[in-house]
Formats: C-alpha cells, structure tokens, sequence
C-alpha cells in the first residue's frame, strides 16, 4: 500500500517532468504555480517518508533505508524550491538530485540481501537500487547541459519507470514464473 | 477532463493492498502483559510461512534460566510450550527465518502476577553504555540548538531590523538543530533496541524493533522523529518564503516536542513520579535548552554577523535568561527532592554525584551569566564599547559550560536514580 502511494507521488513528478520537457520551461512556467509543483512534490513526498520510517520497525534495515530517502528526498526537493523561488542561484546546487539517486541506489541495494530471482520483490529491489546507481548520471549531466531536450526526457523517463517498478513491487509473487519454496503461499 | 484527472490520482492514491516483508504479526502473551497464571505456550504469529532455528524461542526467567521447550511450525506461526514459571518477569527472545531468507529476530516481555518490565530491561540487556551517553548529549545539543536559535529569533529580536545575512544564518542553525535532534534520535532509538535484542550487528539489522517502539520511549520517538521533520519543513518554508511567521509554529512545535523526552524518562516512570514531576522535567528541559540554545545563537551568530544589534540583543537576553535561570532552578531543585530521598544520596549514590557535578557546572554557568547580567550589561548600558568588543569571546565561553551542562544532563537522564523508600504501613494496617 505505502510503496503503491509512494509509486503514485513519483509517477505524477515524472509526468510534470516530460511535461516540461516537451514544452520547454518558458512555457511550462508561464504559470509560476507550475514551476514549483513537482519540486514541491518531491519535497512533501521526502517529508512523508518519515512517517514510513518511523511507524515500520519491524526491521532495523528498513528503518534507515526509509530514513535514508526521507532525508535525501527532502534536500533534493528542497535545492530544486530554493532554485525556482530564486533563493539559490549557483547550479551546482542541483547535484542535490544525482546524490539522491545514488543514495536511493545503495539502500535499495544493501537492504535487498536475497539474489535477483529469489522473488519479485527482490528482483525489483535489485533493479531498483541499478536503475538509480545509473540512472544517477542522467541528474549529473543536467547539471552541466540543463536544457538537454535528451537529458530532461531521460530524467522524466527514470522517475515514470521507477514508479512503475514501485507499483509492481510485490514481496512474494513469482519473478519469471520462478519463486522460492520458502517465499510461502502466494498472495494471487 | 477535469473530472477525469480527479479519478485518475484517486486510483492511483488508492491503490488495493499489496504484501509486506515477514513481519510479526502478534504474539502470545502480548507485549508487556501481566498475566494472572503463567503460560503453557509462546506463540507468534508471522504474515507469512516461516521456517525455525534450533532455540528459535526462549523464554528467560529472572536469572536466565530457558523455561521454554523446542518451538515448531504451525501454518504461519511459531509456538514452543513453556515449562510452568513461578511469579516474576519473563523475557522471550526468539528467531526465524522469513519467507525472503532473511532471519529476523526479535525480544518482549511478560510479566506473571507483576508488571511486565520494560523491553529495555529485558533479561539480558545490559543498559547504557557512553555511547549512548554521547547520542543523549548530541539529541540535547541539537534540540537546545533548534529551540534556542528559534526562541532568540523570535522573543530577543522581536522587532528589530535584522539583517537578511543574520535571518539566514539564524535559520540555518535552527535548521541544523533540527537535522541533528533526527539523527541523535535514532541512533537513540537504534542503541536501545539494540541492547534490547542483545544482537550482533549484521543480525540487529533485521531484528523487530516494534516492542521498542511500543514502549514509551518508542512514542517519544516516534512523535519526536515525525515532530522535527515537520519542524525541519516550517523552517526551510520560512527561509524559502522570507516569512518570519512560519518560524513561530515551528518554534511552539519543537518547544512541545521536548516533552517527549520528559514524559519517556524517569520523571514519568519511577517511584514518586507524577504529572507533576513530567511538567517539572519538561519546564527543566525546555527552560535549559532555550537558555543555551540562546546563548550559543548570540554568541556565534549575531555577535560577529550584527554588530550594531550586540547592545539591545544583549539587553533583552539579559532578562529572558534571568527567567528561564529561575525556571531551571526551581523545576530542577523540585526534581532533585523527589528523586533523592536522603540528603546522602547526593554523594553515596552514582546518581547523586552525576547530579553532583551537575549542579556544579551549573553554578559556574550561573556565576558567568551574573558577571554578564550585573558588570557587563550596566557597562554596555553607560557605552562603554571596549566592553562590547571583549564579551563576545566570554559569551562563547558561558555558551561552552552550558553545553558541558547538557553532558551532564545526558548522563544522568540514563543514571538509575536510588530507590524510593518503601511506605510505611498506616496504624490501621498495623491493627489489623
């Protein structure tokens, strides 16, 4: 349910982000509302982590992993606030994002200990902590060539794809038609 | 299209349930019972099939002896029968593999014909060590940082034409305190559950930390952790908008958010506690932090980034410190009668003498304040500058004894204070 709200929150960030992408920034922040909508987005989602990590303790790892992307979810929503608001000027405050991303990788990484086809959650978590290691470059690049029509569709792509993988993340469902005999009964 | 748009973010807000991790779903007893008659079984019962270790349940009696027999499956729980215990207060740690292969991991306790313990008390923990000491005083700088910076802002500077340097860099370090009150948090929340569970680290990580957080230091910390966040986000919007007003519900936020330290420790659970002795606790703590905090903001921030606010910013500390002086010591001298019930305890006992030492700094703190309050403010006051250009290294100096002070206050708040005297039995009882 949590990583399905979550998976929402991220798709509609994505979809802000190809928006913007097709249009351009001109246009798309011809109406100074849009401008802050998925920065604000990202932070409010960074700040709704918390009660995740908080209120699921019924593993230490989980814990911090969700601690984790609270905290870099909310500085990298925060940097991209204080750029459109005109508060932080210099753009190297946008390696905000590809920090974020990396971190997000490791997590997802570090706190999946099973093998890629032991499951479909596993799987995913596997694919999800890769997608943002190397998804990270996407942000990087952007820092320096931010008006890449390229990089900008990448960036929105990463964030639609990554919500999609959220929206399947499901912990005993097989993977390829494979599953442990130890992952129990299936759920459908 | 606008209708459509509503009914695509509702199915995608409210999506149908999907599966957790292996995650225990409840257990027999119950976390922290006190039970009339001792069990014959443990049972835990997992959202999933789990598969079980040799010793995958013990339970513990009071000198450690395992009472519990060999555990098996059933469907998705685990249950091992208990031997027949007499009264006293029972410690059931148990291990299992989940369905993802991780081995997860966990402790509670129970009580039979007396109150459980708390998990932290569980048999086999082995209670603070310095590092939780030095996490206590990082959670206590970080808050006083946060509340202090907030308070000067708002009540010294009140009105004053505060430069956007200053504002921004006042900001900041409230900003900080919030970010550190988070991590100091926990790694608090994380030291206790791991003496708890008494866990090497690689399986601490995937050990259930939820009869930790169903304790009463858990609420604190749970409160407090979703508190800051949303202290860390009004301080940020107020940076971010220029708007001062926002750092008002942040301040009232954080100064509220103290009290879960005061309604989680020994104010709120020991012999002799009260409401009286939470609210007692809770003026101490705030009172301290907004005292330190304030001192620490003024002398690291607006003494070199406003100089031409040191005098009235000066001025005004002056009296604000002076009452929460008085909040400290008459909340804190309340306390100390309740927790020491002899005059002796203050040098026989290991509570004592931390309080000892305590009160000391706290002495020296205050005679510094009083050299500020009663030479250095009546010679700012005459326009005596060469006063005004020295002070500023002094108020560092005082800001330094305040944070040995929290040092203090952290190792005592994890101190085991002595033991109430029992009461004695009423003339009525006597007859009977």
């Amino acid at each position: 349910m949590v990583h399905w709200l979550f998976a929402a929150g991220i798709l509609l960030v994505g979809l802000c982000l190809a928006c913007e992408a097709i249009v351009g920034s001109e246009v798309w922040g011809m109406r100074r509302w849009r401008a802050y909508l998925w920065p604000g987005l990202a932070f409010a989602l960074g700040v709704a982590l918390w009660p995740v990590m908080a209120l699921f303790t019924n593993s230490a790892i989980h814990m911090y992993a969700h601690g984790s992307w609270a905290e870099v979810l909310m500085l990298a929503g925060a940097a991209e606030l204080g750029l459109v608001h005109g508060r932080l000027h210099s753009p190297l405050w946008r390696l905000t994002w590809p920090l974020a991303f990396a971190v997000t990788g490791a997590a997802f990484i570090i706190h999946e200990q099973n093998p890629w086809f032991f499951a479909r959650s596993a799987f995913l978590h596997h694919l999800l902590g890769w997608t943002f290691l190397v998804s990270a470059l996407v942000p990087l690049a952007l820092v320096w060539r931010p008006r890449s029509l390229a990089l900008r569709s990448g960036f929105a792509a990463v964030m639609v794809v990554v919500s999609v993988m959220l929206f399947a993340d499901r912990d005993v469902a097989p993977v390829f038609g494979h599953l442990s005999p130890q992952a129990g009964v299936q759920h459908r | 299209m606008r209708r459509a748009l509503v009914v695509v973010l509702g199915a995608l807000a409210l999506p149908a349930a999907a599966s957790a991790h292996a995650t225990l779903r409840s257990t027999t007893p119950h976390f922290g019972t006190e039970m009339q008659s001792a069990p014959r079984e443990v049972r835990l019962r997992f959202d999933q099939r789990v598969t079980i270790l040799p010793g995958a349940i013990r339970v513990l009696n009071g000198v450690g002896t395992n009472l519990a027999g060999p555990a098996r499956v059933e469907g998705s729980s685990v249950v091992a029968s208990v031997r027949a215990g007499k009264l006293g207060a029972y410690t059931v740690r148990w291990t299992a593999v989940s369905a993802d292969s991780h081995v997860v991991s966990g402790v509670w306790t129970y009580g039979v014909r007396i109150p459980a313990p708390s998990v932290n008390a569980a048999f086999g923990a082995g209670g603070p060590t310095a590092t939780e000491h030095f996490v206590r005083w990082l959670w206590f700088l970080g808050m006083a940082l946060a509340v202090g910076a907030l308070g000067f802002r708002l009540v010294c500077l009140r009105g004053l034409e505060v430069p956007r340097a200053l504002e921004r860099r006042i900001t900041a370090a409230a900003g900080l305190g919030a970010i550190v009150s988070l991590q100091a948090g926990i790694a608090a929340f994380s030291l206790r559950s791991e003496d708890a569970l008494q866990l090497p680290f690689d399986r601490f990580l995937y050990g259930d930390l939820s009869p930790m957080a169903a304790t009463r230091f858990g609420h604190a910390f749970v409160v407090m952790t979703l508190g800051f966040a949303f202290v860390l986000a009004l301080i940020f919007l107020s940076w971010l908008l220029d708007r001062v007003d926002l750092l008002v519900p942040a301040f009232v936020l954080a100064l509220g958010l103290l009290a879960g330290l005061s309604f989680s420790g020994h104010d709120a659970f020991d012999a002799g506690s009260s409401w009286l002795t939470e609210m007692a606790d809770w003026v101490h703590l705030a009172a301290a932090s907004l005292w330190i905090g304030g001192l620490a903001t003024m002398a690291l921030l607006l003494w070199s980034g406003a100089p031409q606010l040191r005098r009235q910013a000066f001025a005004r500390f002056s009296r604000f410190a002076t009452v929460l002086v008085a909040l400290v010591l008459v909340a804190g001298t309340y306390l100390a009668i309740v927790r020491l019930p002899e005059l002796r305890d203050l040098w026989s006992q290991g509570y004592g003498q931390v309080l000892l030492v305590k009160l000391g700094l706290v002495s020296f703190a205050l005679l510094w304040g009083a050299f500020h309050n009663f030479v250095v403010k009546p010679a700012l006051t005459r326009g005596d500058e060469g006063f005004l250009k020295r002070i500023g290294r002094s108020l560092v100096g005082e800001s330094l004894v305040g944070m040995a002070v929290l040092l203090a206050a952290a190792v005592l708040v994890d101190s085991k204070p002595p033991p109430q005297p029992a009461p004695q039995p009423t003339s009525a009882a006597l007859v009977r």
